[in-house]
């Protein structure tokens, strides 16, 4: 059976574990990274020493960075309607897992350091005025691509390039602090918790 | 005929042009972005709404974000040579390329590049500096690991997960920063700095982008 290794808070878990349950595969986890065993462990090392989650193992295939697993998964189930077999379309579903896993998850990242990484209380944390702006530019980009092209990033279905999207969004949402309004995004939101992979992994209380 | 927007002093720029020349692929590059401009025009933003490079107009398809642009190319152009046939390969492929741009480009580009290239000697903040050289090192040791043994990173032929990775390495291997020894990673830096390709579109001299000062 296939092993995902990573704590379940982990966003980059997370995204695994969506899409594990997008394609019905069934799965074991184990705990590891920030919180419970260091992936500096020799049972980890020996496994990926890059000492990052999450990675899995699938019949003695190994394999790390998120976004390259949710991919495999969908290569492996053959779901074109998640991960187009047609070039230009797949070319562009990466386009927007690459925008969401660089430019909009670094934009977050100030923010969710500040008020949950570094925050000694995360009750009372308050966000980095500065980077609320600048997470806020990437989101409303994000809110303009839903209006003009929605509700799903590629049009009228569900597919991956919602995945790492729809992580930061859950991210952006599950934190409190002043934010704009951003209608598109914010029905998107919605849109993504009718599927029971995203509540579960997703939109679960977890920022 | 395929139209590829962006200075070709950009990395994300060089990184598709280098894929272009070892796919063979006819082709004209049109300057933007940095002194040329042109970004921030109405029209640019109906090709990238994100008002960056490198855009594709690959005969009126128009793609952006670099990796996806090379791995475009590289499915469309040269599979089976820059890109890696069979599910699990095309997977080692893709981890390679995404750890280059989440992992690699953060300490190489916005840390260590434009500390020295957009920030004066006397602004500079070295510790931060030193931090990231510290950790693009750590990380290229995971390179030069994975590099034990064969040419290439998948292998002894030349994929698009090179391209991602390779990239960086000119700009971490000419930037005034302590690099730790690793040689399987310098023997391949070596190895990519003989090709043509990489040469003409990757070794771009960057010292006049430097503001005043830096």
């Amino acid at each position: 059976m296939l092993t995902v290794y990573g704590r379940a808070n982990s966003i980059n878990v997370r995204k695994v574990l969506w899409m594990l349950d997008e394609v019905g595969e069934p799965f074991d986890r184990q705990d590891w990274g920030r919180g419970y065993r260091p992936t500096s462990e020799p049972d980890f090392m020996r496994l990926s020493i890059f000492g990052v989650v999450p990675i899995i193992d699938d019949g003695g295939f190994v394999l790390r960075e998120s976004q390259t697993i949710v991919r495999y998964l969908a290569n492996k189930h053959s779901r074109h309607d998640l991960y187009p077999a047609d070039l230009k379309a797949r070319a562009q579903t990466e386009s927007w897992m690459d925008w969401a896993s660089t430019d909009l998850y670094a934009a977050a990242r100030p923010v969710f350091h500040a008020m949950i990484v570094n925050a000694k209380d995360p009750t009372t944390a308050v966000a980095p005025a500065d980077g609320v702006a600048d997470w806020a530019k990437h989101m409303k980009r994000l809110d303009q691509q839903l209006t003009n092209e929605g509700p799903f990033l590629m049009g009228a279905a569900f597919t991956i390039a919602d995945i790492p999207a729809g992580m930061v969004v859950n991210r952006w949402f599950a934190l409190k602090f002043d934010k704009p309004e951003l209608p598109a995004v914010a029905g998107y939101y919605d849109r993504l918790a009718e599927r029971r992979a995203f509540r579960t992994h997703g939109r679960n209380g977890t920022p | 005929m395929l139209t590829i927007w962006g200075r070709k002093t950009s990395i994300n720029v060089q990184k598709v042009m280098w894929a272009v020349e070892e796919l063979g692929l006819a082709h004209e590059r049109i300057d933007a972005g940095g002194p040329f401009g042109k970004t921030d025009t109405a029209d640019y933003g109906k090709l990238n709404p994100n008002r960056l490079v490198p855009v594709i107009d690959d005969k009126g398809f128009i793609l952006w974000e670099s990796n996806a642009c090379a791995r475009y190319l590289a499915n469309t152009y040269g599979l089976g040579t820059l890109a890696p046939s069979g599910p699990e390969d095309r997977a080692r492929c893709d981890q390679w390329m995404d750890w280059s741009i989440t992992t690699l480009y953060p300490d190489v580009v916005p840390s260590l590049f434009v500390s020295f290239v957009r920030v004066t000697a006397a602004d500079r903040d070295m510790a931060k500096v030193n931090a990231a050289a510290k950790r693009a090192g750590e990380n290229l040791a995971l390179l030069d690991a994975q590099l034990a043994g064969h040419d290439y990173i998948l292998g002894n032929t030349l994929t698009m997960a090179d391209i991602a990775v390779g990239t960086l390495l000119y700009r971490y291997n000419t930037m005034p920063i302590e690099r730790p020894k690793l040689p399987n990673a310098e023997a391949y830096y070596q190895r990519l700095s003989a090709r043509k390709a990489y040469q003409t579109h990757v070794m771009i001299d960057w010292q006049s982008m430097k503001i005043p000062g830096a």
